[in-house]
């Protein structure tokens, strides 16, 4: 197996639309969950959401903006971005060895969404002509490939909430067994359709608004959590040969070493401790690193009960008494719940938390839960920390789980 | 009255950002970053914007000439056509 290197990040994010402005938001626990300020909000019972500040007429001529959903303009922007941060990457790259790797939950759903409004709410026939091309999940990934000519393999995944932790950890394993010399994997989602709103709402699991502070109402570990709250955005990474990287002499953000996967196979929402350890396990046994060599988690932390109760035991079930000294974050607490996108931009956050010698906070934790007892770095960054190895998990309904071991660079 | 010509200029002017200088007769769609999948599209903004319904079958229409004759022959037809029968067909209302 090859040494495998991410040598650019690009982001959309309630946090921020770069590295440098994600970071500094999650470092200092500033959330970007806001009252969401659309017309359907009032229809709401928690009109909230992570929502990113991104200014689609200025990203795209109007000639593109019309064929992409919004996810896909997240996607192309934050591939975008990665690949410019690379210095070179795709420069002399053979084409048919470069792939791309795409995780979304929900795809164009925006535009679905606008379709069946089109359809049923005003009882009109004029769906719009591109409809499919930009509902189609499979549209970002083919839309990066496109904008930069990359005729490897171009693969999307939808395995809800840990779809861009498999694309990540999917695009490591051929980047290191030699199939590929350069991968943009990541994920992106863009989930804010009054449709979608609805439905989520429909399932409870949704947080309630914290009428005080509505940015504080995902509260991940916390007893007083009422669920999670939904997100948008994308995180893209590039990611290619240590030793191909270094020879151009591009800047190291960190490394992937290791992707472990596993199936609840029992219950549709429900998760186990059994699976989500299994995947964590498989991990570390992918990377060749024991379990005292983790020195830090992202948690799949969404704030809701089930999970936050469930992973807790799962990070006991792998780690034992040593899990109480592995500090454990929880991100979603400031940028909510990206679903598909929501492992790359979490796997990113641990990179360059790595990268810059912190450990984010888990924000809004404040009722510590006896059920939940670890550390989980609660509402202060703790600067300064040198973590080496972390876990970056995700987790999905459908008991998909996706972990990854990421290794910092300084 | 506004010839079919400058309606179909205002629509490329404001939707698809083209500058007027570039909407003569005569210039070549693909020219103007409208390819045939694109083509379809300006013909279903027409279809609305020009009150015509279009063929399901797929037309060629290389310049921006070839589509002001194919809407001004589809709007004369089907002007034709709704004169004695007003009304929604009833294949339309049929739900």
């Amino acid at each position: 197996m090859r040494r495998v290197a991410v040598s650019g990040i690009g982001v959309v994010s309630p946090l921020g639309n770069s590295t440098a402005e994600v970071l500094a938001n999650a470092r200092a626990g500033r959330s970007g969950i806001r009252r969401l300020d659309i017309a359907f909000a009032k229809r709401l019972s928690a009109p909230i959401a992570g929502t990113a500040q991104f200014d689609e007429e200025a990203h795209f001529e109007a000639s593109k903006a019309r064929m992409l959903d919004r996810f896909s303009m997240f996607a192309l922007f934050a591939a975008n971005q990665a690949i410019e941060g690379s210095h070179g990457a795709l420069a002399d790259v053979d084409r048919s060895r470069a792939g791309v790797f795409v995780g979304t939950g929900m795809g164009g759903t925006l535009t679905m969404d606008s379709g069946y409004r089109t359809l049923y709410g005003d009882d009109s026939d004029r769906i719009k002509p591109f409809t499919i091309l930009m509902g189609m999940h499979s549209a970002a990934a083919a839309w990066i490939g496109i904008e930069h000519a990359l005729r490897g393999p171009n693969l999307t995944y939808s395995t809800a909430c840990s779809s861009s932790a498999v694309a990540i950890g999917e695009a490591w394993m051929r980047v290191a067994s030699g199939q590929l010399d350069v991968a943009i994997a990541g994920g992106a989602e863009a989930p804010l359709s009054p449709g979608s709103l609805k439905a989520w709402e429909a399932l409870h699991t949704v947080a309630t608004m914290d009428a005080d502070d509505p940015s504080a109402s995902c509260r991940p570990f916390s007893k007083n959590r009422s669920g999670m709250v939904l997100g948008e955005g994308a995180a893209m990474l590039v990611i290619e040969p240590w030793d191909r990287a270094t020879a151009r002499g591009a800047s190291i953000l960190g490394e992937v070493i290791g992707y472990g996967h596993s199936n609840d196979a029992a219950h549709i929402t429900r998760p186990s401790v059994e699976g989500q350890a299994a995947a964590m396990s498989s991990a570390l046994q992918s990377a060749r690193i024991d379990p005292s060599e983790v020195d830090a988690i992202n948690a799949h932390g969404t704030g809701t009960q089930a999970n936050d109760c469930t992973e807790t035991a799962a990070v006991k079930a792998v780690f034992g008494d040593r899990a109480h000294q592995i500090p454990i974050s929880a991100t979603k607490a400031m940028h909510g719940h990206l679903l598909g996108a929501a492992g790359a931009l979490e796997c990113m956050l641990s990179l360059l938390a790595m990268r810059h010698s912190v450990l984010l906070p888990t924000a809004h934790l404040q009722q510590p839960d006896p059920d939940c007892d670890l550390d989980y770095v609660p509402n202060q960054a703790r600067e300064g920390a040198a973590a080496r190895t972390m876990l970056s998990n995700s987790f999905a309904f459908g008991g998909t789980n996706a972990v990854l071991v990421l290794r910092g660079s300084s | 009255m506004t010839s079919t010509f400058e309606r179909l200029s205002a629509i490329l002017a404001k939707d698809y950002k083209l500058s007027p200088d570039r909407l003569t007769l005569d210039a070549p769609l693909e020219g103007l970053g409208i390819d045939s999948l694109g083509t379809v599209e300006l013909l279903w903004n027409i279809e609305d914007a020009f009150k015509i319904k279009l063929p399901s079958d797929p037309v060629d229409l290389p310049t921006l000439g070839d589509v002001v004759r194919f809407v001004d022959e589809l709007v004369l037809r089907q002007a034709a056509d709704s004169a004695p029968a007003a009304g929604a067909s009833p294949e339309l209302r049929a739900t």
